[in-house]
């Protein structure tokens, strides 16, 4: 029962992670509808502009808000000089664009801080550990589980019981309508986008301390991240977290009780079963359109 | 008059051929004046601070020599290209490098599977290849076909034999757990360790768990509490840096602390930085001196190209295992003379017998072994410097 309990500690931290990476994604896919391929770039983006104001003595705060915001800052130049001149462009072109989004940023992440593993200074211990009963989770973990949490709540806050949030679920809706009721949807539009890239960016800096700095850090949570949004439903927020959680517990307890070998198969066969089942993904809806 | 027209058109084409002979190369890769060598290595990807240090070392090394006239009246050309630790990016690098660069030869190489992925080609191609950093078991009973390799690299099985072995005579290692990158660098490893296992049966020497990694895999949270479960009082490492440093954070995150051994590669100091403290007492083989150990050659030598790269001094140990892949091999071009050809140099690497060079010692070739170095020591961290621990250990030679 410990074991289990330990198991489920860790899947719970990494699924935190993989839930704020979901949350991104899919709260760009409500608004647009696009699939957001370089979320994950983003992210690393802002972790290392985070990294190298920390190097330049700023408090830890000020330096995860500078990095967030340059994330923020990618997002929003992206929509308005990128996907808003290519307006007429089909969905599937503006996911490539969001591709060569992710190409450019790799390669300027390289260019300018190198391929290096850096550590990212974290004010949370890693090896200072509580236990409850036998179980132990670090100051990390326990960190990043919480601060994950707090984010999704905000964000939940943020679109379901502020007058913005009303207005991005209008655009997400209907964006012409919503725009003929006076809501600037240019302007809603980036702001997800800048939203997306924050949370992205949190997601970065909640995970350098874990899993080292480098430029593909990023890799294998985005596909995780993505593959817990198509679980959770690809248009529900509390979708996203679900599947960021079920998706890190699953992993942690098969890897603990079969296979490390095929953790990462198992957790896409998992997503394979719900969609056969559930199409919509775990809490998302179903639409009907009218011919 | 049209029979002579034929002839002088006939005289002239001959002599243009001729010319053209006498102006390609004697041999590829090598003209009078230079001579052009090539690698594929993980500057990128989770392998890259092993990348970054050896293909850097070897380029710094290289620079050294052309500063000093080169060898023979000629200087070296290196080109270097980024596999990402990835085997079909190390193959297509390659076959570039070989076809359409035309290097003299292959100058080490990164990933026992990347090498694996390559080895036949490197054969049937009957290119020179210089101390491929892969273990080097994988050139056993290929005595008729390596004609054209060249290696002072150690086999991860030998290594993880002599772990085991240091582990149970000198550690009283009895339970014994393998971490390791599932693929076939951390699967000899294994492979080496289960043999060690095997010999020391009598002495109560047991394998508990042999747990892996995907090379995909960001964390390793998991391994981590499973490694714990096993209760080993011994764990063995066989990862890349990160994941070798996040482990052994991860185990020290749930309270688990056995006697932890690793493999060389993961031996360089920029371990300290990642592991940071996790990094303390941890016993490891290496097959040459370390930089910092007392070796004035050795430290002279990576001063060189640390004035020449001052990036490498954060990667010291993976800086100075490029020289020694190297060395034997200028060691070789010396030997052969100015009327340098694969043959000859092949020749002059098998004269080379108990040979020392700045970093590497004791290399022997002969025309039927290609290993030219079979011992290894025992080191241990201790607040970020080793100390050596223990005498050469010999294996016997395998190809």
């Amino acid at each position: 029962m410990t074991q289990l309990a330990q198991y489920l500690v860790g899947g719970l931290a990494t699924g935190s992670l993989y839930a704020l990476v979901a949350l991104g994604v899919v709260l760009l896919y409500r608004s647009s509808r696009v699939l957001n391929f370089a979320h994950g770039d983003i992210a690393t983006l802002g972790t290392f502009v985070a990294f190298t104001l920390l190097g330049r003595k700023l408090p830890f705060s000020l330096a995860v808000a500078g990095g967030l915001a340059a994330a923020a800052l990618v997002g929003v130049l992206f929509f308005f000089f990128v996907l808003r001149p290519a307006k007429e462009a089909s969905l599937l072109g503006k996911i490539v664009l969001t591709l060569g989004l992710a190409l450019v940023l790799g390669g300027a992440v390289q260019v300018v801080w190198g391929t290096e593993t850096l550590v990212f200074p974290f004010p949370l211990s890693d090896t200072r550990i509580y236990r409850v009963g036998q179980v132990v989770v670090s100051e990390t973990s326990l960190g990043t589980i919480v601060t994950g949490i707090v984010l999704m709540t905000l964000l939940y806050v943020l679109v379901q019981g502020t007058k913005v949030g009303l207005a991005m679920r209008a655009v997400a809706q209907n964006a012409d309508a919503a725009q003929a009721l006076g809501i600037p949807a240019r302007r809603i539009y980036a702001l997800t986008w800048g939203l997306a890239g924050a949370l992205g960016g949190a997601a970065g800096v909640l995970l350098a301390p874990v899993v080292f700095l480098d430029p593909f850090m990023m890799l294998d949570p985005f596909l995780k991240g993505f593959a817990a949004a198509v679980m959770g439903g690809m248009d529900s927020l509390p979708g996203a977290v679900l599947g960021g959680f079920l998706l890190g517990i699953a992993e942690s307890v098969f890897a603990g009780y079969i296979s490390f070998k095929f953790k990462t198969t198992m957790a896409f066969a998992v997503i394979i079963l719900v969609l056969l089942v559930r199409p919509e993904g775990l809490l998302g809806r179903v639409y009907h359109r009218r011919v | 008059m049209r029979t002579l027209t034929r002839l002088i058109i006939a005289m002239t084409v001959v002599a243009a051929l001729g010319t053209a002979a006498v102006g390609q190369p004697a041999e590829r890769g090598v003209t009078p004046t230079e001579i052009v060598l090539g690698t594929s290595m993980p500057m990128s990807g989770p392998a890259s601070p092993w990348g970054m240090g050896v293909g850097g070392g070897i380029d710094a090394w290289l620079r050294h020599i052309n500063a000093q006239g080169g060898i023979n009246g000629r200087t070296f050309r290196f080109l270097i290209r980024d596999d990402a630790y990835l085997p079909p990016r190390a193959v297509a690098n390659v076959r570039e490098l070989v076809e359409r660069d035309g290097v003299f030869g292959i100058v080490s190489q990164i990933g026992t599977a990347n090498c694996y992925a390559n080895r036949d080609f490197m054969v049937e191609s009957k290119t020179l290849w210089i101390t491929p950093a892969c273990g080097a078991d994988m050139w056993a009973g290929m005595r008729e076909r390596n004609r054209y390799v060249f290696i002072t690299y150690p086999g991860y099985v030998d290594e993880g034999i002599f772990l085991t072995k240091y582990g149970v005579e000198s550690l009283k290692a009895k339970k014994i757990a393998v971490f390791y990158q599932n693929d076939l660098y951390g699967q000899q490893g294994l492979l080496g360790v289960k043999r060690g296992v095997h010999a020391f049966q009598a002495k109560g020497a047991k394998l508990v768990a042999q747990v892996s990694y995907e090379v995909i895999d960001a964390e390793v949270t998991a391994q981590a509490l499973k490694l714990k479960e096993s209760g080993a009082d011994t764990l063995i490492i066989y990862a890349d840096p990160r994941r070798g440093a996040l482990i052994v954070r991860e185990i020290a995150k749930v309270g688990y602390q056995p006697t932890l051994m690793s493999t060389f590669t993961l031996m360089d100091p920029m371990m300290f930085m990642l592991a940071g403290e996790a990094w303390n007492n941890i016993y490891l083989a290496t097959y040459m001196p370390m930089p910092g150990m007392g070796d004035a050659r050795t430290d002279a030598a990576l001063a060189t190209i640390t004035r020449i790269n001052p990036a490498l001094a954060r990667l010291p140990f993976n800086a100075a295992a490029g020289v020694s892949f190297v060395e034997p091999f200028l060691e070789g071009i010396r030997r052969a003379g100015p009327a340098l050809t694969k043959e000859r140099l092949v020749e002059a690497m098998e004269t080379i017998k108990n040979w020392d060079g700045e970093m590497i010692r004791g290399v022997s070739f002969t025309k039927d072994s290609r290993q030219g170095i079979n011992r290894m020591f025992m080191v241990k961290s201790e607040r970020g410097q080793y100390t050596k621990l223990s005498d050469w250990y010999t294996y016997p030679k395998k190809f």
